[in-house]
C-alpha cells in the first residue's frame, strides 16, 4: 500500500521537477556594446504584410491612398523587423539604439535573392517614443512611406530611429552632428547585415548595391553617411540627400539674419543641447542663449513623449517666435557703416533687407519674431558679428557655391555650424549623387543649402555625377513626372483648402496652409526621384 | 515566498497529510484502490486578449482538448468516505491562435501557437452513496488541483505570429475542484468507474520574443470524462 503511495508522490516530485526543464529560447542578447554590434540577435519582426495585405492596408486610409499614387502598387511583401543595435552619442558614449530592417519579400520577381539597400535617415521629429519599423503604429508615416515607395519595390532598407529616440538611454538626441549620425548610420548597416540572414526572410539577401538617402534632417544625415563611407573606402552605388540643411553655417546665417525657418522653435534646443552635449561651448549655462522665459529644462525638452502641441500649447516652447521682436542694436567699435548694416540686418522683416531665396516666404519669416521669445538678442548679436567678421559667403549676400568661409568662426555656435557644414573639408562626392527639394521650401531653404552644395560641387567632379532636382521647377528632363506630380498634387490641395470640404479659407489663408505644408509635402515626390534615380544604377 | 509558493506548499502539505495520517478501516474490507483510465479534458478557456508591443486588438488564444491516461490512487478513511489523488500522464496541450484570421499576413486564428505539457495532481475528499456492497455506487467529491506546465515550446507557427523565437512561461495554478461519478462493481476487488470533473485552473502566460514581451491571463476551466477500472487491496 506505502509503496504506491510512494510511487505517485514520486511521480508527482519528478513531474514537478520537470516544470523547471527546459522550454524554447528567445533571441540572443549582445554581451558586447561596440558599435556596430547587434545587440538582440536575431531581431525582432514586427509584422510582415504580402503585397496584396500592404496595397490594402494602404489604400484604406485617405493618405495612404494618396501614397500609392506616387508609389505605385506594391509589388513585394515586407517584412518589418526592429533592430536594436550598440552606437556611440555625440560626446562618444555608448548607447543603445534601434531602428528598422525592411525586407521584401514574396514569390514576386525582384523581391527575393540578391536584392539592393536602402540606408534611409529619417527627418527631424519631436516624438522621442518614434520607431520607424512600427509599421503598426499610423502616426509612424515615414516608416510607411519608404515601405511602400522602397521596401514594397525590392529594396532592403535600414533606417535608425537616432540616439535619444525610443529604446535610447542617451539623454539627448546628437541632432545634425555630422559625425555622430554618421556613424550611426553605419553602425546600424553593419548590424542590419548581420541580422538579415537570420531573419524569417533569409530568402533575401543583401545583393551589394548600397544606396543611401535621406529627407530634412535625414538630408543632412544621408550626405554625411555618404561622406563618412567613401572616406572609409567603401563602395557607394548612388545617393539621394533629399531635403536636408547641407550648408549649415550658410542656413544658420541665413537664420540669424532673419529668415527664420518655420519650424525654428523646435530646431533651436535640439541643436543647441546637441552642440553643447558635443562641444561644450555652446554656452556657459543655457541662460546664455535661451530666454528666461523657456530656459528652464530646455536642454532635455526634445525630443520626448510630450505631444510637441501640448509642448507649445503649455508655454514650454514659443510655437514661431524664435528671436527678439525688439530689434538689437550692434554696435561694432570705429564702424558705424557696419553697426548700422548689421542692425538693419537683424530688424524684423519685411522689407528689402532680405534678399534670400524663398523670397515669396519673406511674410512668413516675420511670424519669427515676438515676445516672449526662445533666443536672446544678446547670443543673436554675437552670432552676427561673427557672421561679419568671418563672413561665409553664401549669405547675407547669395554668392552660390562659395566654399566655406577661410576663417574659421570664433562664435561657438558658427565654430559648431562649420563643423557640420558639409562643405567642410572640400569633399565632394565620388557615386552618382541626387540633390532634391523644393525651392519654395520655407523650412529647409533650398537655395542656401542644396544650391550652394551643388554650385560648390560642380567644379569638383564629373560632369553628370550630380543632379539636382527642384520639384517646384517648370517639369523637364527625366523627372518631369514627378514635378509635374507635385505641382498638381499642390494645386488641388490648395483648391481643397478654399472648397467647403476644406473649410473655404480666402485664398490668402490657403496658400499660407500650403506653405506651411509644403516641407512635408515635397518628401514622397523626392523618395521617389530617389527610387528613379537608384533604378537606373 | 510569494503568496502563491505559500497556497502551493498548503496544498501539497495537506494532500500529505491526508494520505500518511488517514486511519485505516476496521475490518478485512479492502481500503485501498489504484484506479488506471482515460481522462478527456473539454476547456471552456476565456483568456484575456494578450496584451504588450505590437499585439493587434482581439488576439486572443485558445486550448485544444486533449485526452490521456488517467491513473489514481484511493484510500478508504471511514465507510463512505474516500480520498483520492488523481493523476494523468503528461499530455501535450496544444495552445492555439483565436482572434484574427492573421496578423498583418500571418496565419493567427486556428494555428497551433505552442504546446506544453502539464501535470495536474488533484486530491479529492468524495463521499460514496449506499453501502458497500452495492453493485452501484454513486460519489461525490471535492477537493484541490495543482496544476503545472512544463516542456513550453512556441511552435513554428507561434514564432511567425510571434515574431521571433518565443519563450513561454506559465505560472502553476493551485484551485478547487469538485467531481461526481459513478462506481460498479464488476466482480471481487474490480470496479469500473466513471466521473465528471470541474476544476478552476488559471495561468498566467508570459511570452518574451527578443526582449518584446506580451502577457496574457487565463482561466481553462476545464471538465473531464473519466473511465477507468479499478483494483481494491
Amino acid at each position: 500500500m506505502y509503496k504506491l503511495l510512494l510511487l505517485v508522490s514520486v511521480a508527482s516530485c519528478a513531474a514537478m521537477l520537470g516544470a523547471c526543464g527546459s522550454s524554447s529560447q528567445s533571441a540572443m542578447v549582445a554581451t558586447s556594446t561596440a558599435h556596430g554590434t547587434l545587440a538582440v540577435d536575431p531581431p525582432f519582426r514586427i509584422a510582415s504584410l504580402d503585397a496584396g495585405t500592404f496595397q490594402a492596408e494602404l489604400a484604406g486610409t485617405a493618405t495612404g491612398a494618396q501614397l500609392l499614387q506616387i508609389t505605385g502598387a506594391p509589388n513585394c511583401g515586407v517584412d518589418f523587423y526592429y533592430i536594436k543595435f550598440w552606437t556611440v552619442g555625440g560626446a562618444g558614449e555608448a548607447t543603445e539604439s534601434s531602428g528598422a530592417l525592411m525586407v521584401p519579400t514574396g514569390a514576386a520577381s525582384g523581391c527575393s535573392g540578391a536584392r539592393p539597400m536602402v540606408l534611409y535617415a529619417h527627418g527631424t521629429n519631436p516624438d522621442k517614443t518614434l520607431n520607424i519599423a512600427d509599421v503598426t503604429n499610423t502616426s509612424n508615416s515615414e516608416g510607411v512611406l519608404i515601405a511602400a515607395m522602397f521596401a514594397a519595390q525590392g529594396y532592403i532598407v535600414v533606417a535608425p530611429n537616432y540616439a535619444g529616440y525610443d529604446i535610447s538611454t542617451l539623454g539627448y538626441h546628437p541632432f545634425l552632428n555630422a559625425e555622430q549620425q554618421s556613424g550611426e548610420m553605419i553602425d546600424i548597416l553593419t548590424a542590419a547585415r548581420t541580422a538579415l540572414p537570420k531573419t524569417f526572410s533569409s530568402a533575401t539577401s543583401d545583393g551589394g548595391k548600397l544606396f543611401i538617402t535621406g529627407y530634412s534632417e535625414g538630408g543632412h544625415v544621408a550626405m554625411a553617411t555618404q561622406r563618412a563611407l567613401e572616406a572609409s573606402g567603401a563602395v557607394i552605388t548612388g545617393a539621394a540627400p533629399l531635403s536636408g540643411p547641407y550648408a549649415m553655417e550658410a542656413f544658420g546665417d541665413a537664420i540669424f539674419f532673419g529668415n527664420v525657418n518655420l519650424g525654428s522653435t523646435v530646431f533651436a534646443p535640439l541643436i543647441g543641447t546637441s552642440y553643447q552635449k558635443a562641444y561644450g561651448n555652446i554656452y556657459s549655462t543655457p541662460a546664455d542663449l535661451y530666454s528666461a522665459t523657456y530656459v528652464n529644462g530646455i536642454e532635455t525638452l526634445l525630443p520626448s513623449s510630450t505631444p510637441i502641441d501640448t509642448i507649445f500649447s503649455t508655454g514650454l516652447l514659443p510655437l514661431t517666435a524664435l528671436f527678439d521682436s525688439t530689434t538689437p542694436v550692434v554696435t561694432v567699435p570705429g564702424n558705424a557703416v557696419l553697426s548700422a548694416e548689421l542692425t538693419g540686418l537683424l530688424s524684423v522683416p519685411g522689407s528689402a533687407n532680405y534678399p534670400l531665396p524663398p523670397t515669396a516666404q519673406t511674410p512668413l519669416f516675420a511670424a519669427g519674431f515676438g515676445s516672449p521669445f526662445l533666443i536672446n538678442n544678446s547670443y543673436r548679436v554675437t552670432y552676427a558679428l561673427d557672421a561679419a567678421s568671418n563672413p561665409d559667403g553664401a549669405v547675407p549676400i547669395p554668392s552660390a557655391g562659395v566654399p566655406l568661409a577661410a576663417t574659421v568662426p570664433v562664435q561657438p555656435l558658427r565654430q559648431a555650424l562649420n563643423k557640420n557644414d558639409l562643405r567642410n573639408g572640400d569633399w565632394a562626392p565620388n557615386a552618382p549623387t541626387l540633390l532634391c527639394g523644393g525651392d519654395q521650401d520655407p523650412t529647409v531653404f533650398f537655395s542656401v543649402n542644396t544650391g550652394t552644395m551643388a554650385a560648390f560641387w560642380n567644379p569638383l567632379v564629373q560632369a553628370g555625377l550630380i543632379t539636382v532636382l527642384d520639384v517646384s521647377g517648370t517639369p523637364a528632363g527625366p523627372f518631369a513626372a514627378i514635378q509635374t506630380g507635385f505641382q498638381q498634387s499642390q494645386a488641388a490641395q490648395l483648391a481643397f483648402y478654399e472648397s467647403p470640404a476644406g473649410g473655404e479659407l480666402s485664398p490668402a489663408a490657403a496658400q499660407l496652409l500650403l506653405v506651411q505644408g509644403y516641407h512635408g509635402a515635397v518628401a514622397p515626390f523626392c523618395a521617389a526621384a530617389a527610387r528613379a534615380f537608384f533604378s537606373q544604377l | 515566498m510569494t503568496t502563491h509558493n505559500v497556497r502551493t506548499r498548503i496544498a501539497l502539505l495537506a494532500a500529505t497529510v491526508v494520505f500518511c495520517a488517514a486511519p485505516a478501516s476496521a475490518g478485512d474490507d479492502p481500503n485501498n484502490s489504484a484506479r488506471l483510465g482515460l481522462y478527456s479534458v473539454f476547456y471552456h478557456v476565456k483568456a484575456d486578449d494578450l496584451s504588450g508591443p505590437f499585439v493587434p486588438a482581439g488576439a486572443n488564444i485558445d486550448a485544444n482538448n486533449v485526452e490521456t491516461a488517467y491513473l489514481a490512487y484511493v484510500r478508504t478513511i471511514i465507510p463512505h468516505w474516500d480520498v483520492e489523488l488523481a493523476l494523468g500522464y503528461p499530455p501535450l496541450q496544444k495552445t492555439v491562435g483565436k482572434g484574427p484570421a492573421t496578423l498583418g499576413s500571418v496565419p493567427y486564428n486556428g494555428q497551433v501557437i505552442a504546446t506544453a505539457r502539464w501535470i495536474a495532481p488533484t486530491v479529492l475528499l468524495e463521499y460514496v452513496f449506499f453501502d458497500e456492497g452495492s453493485k452501484w455506487r454513486p460519489y461525490i467529491g471535492a477537493g484541490v488541483n495543482y496544476t503545472t506546465f512544463y516542456d513550453r515550446n512556441s511552435t513554428a507557427a507561434g514564432d511567425a505570429a510571434s515574431g521571433g523565437p518565443t519563450r513561454i512561461s506559465l505560472t502553476p495554478s493551485v484551485g478547487w475542484a469538485a467531481t461526481a461519478g459513478l462506481n460498479y462493481h464488476i466482480a471481487k476487488n474490480w470496479h469500473a468507474y466513471a466521473s465528471y470533473s470541474f476544476s478552476k485552473v488559471t495561468t498566467d502566460l508570459k511570452a518574451e520574443t527578443a526582449g518584446v514581451i506580451r502577457t496574457t491571463h487565463i482561466d481553462f476551466a476545464p471538465q473531464a470524462l473519466v473511465v477507468s477500472v479499478g483494483y481494491s487491496f
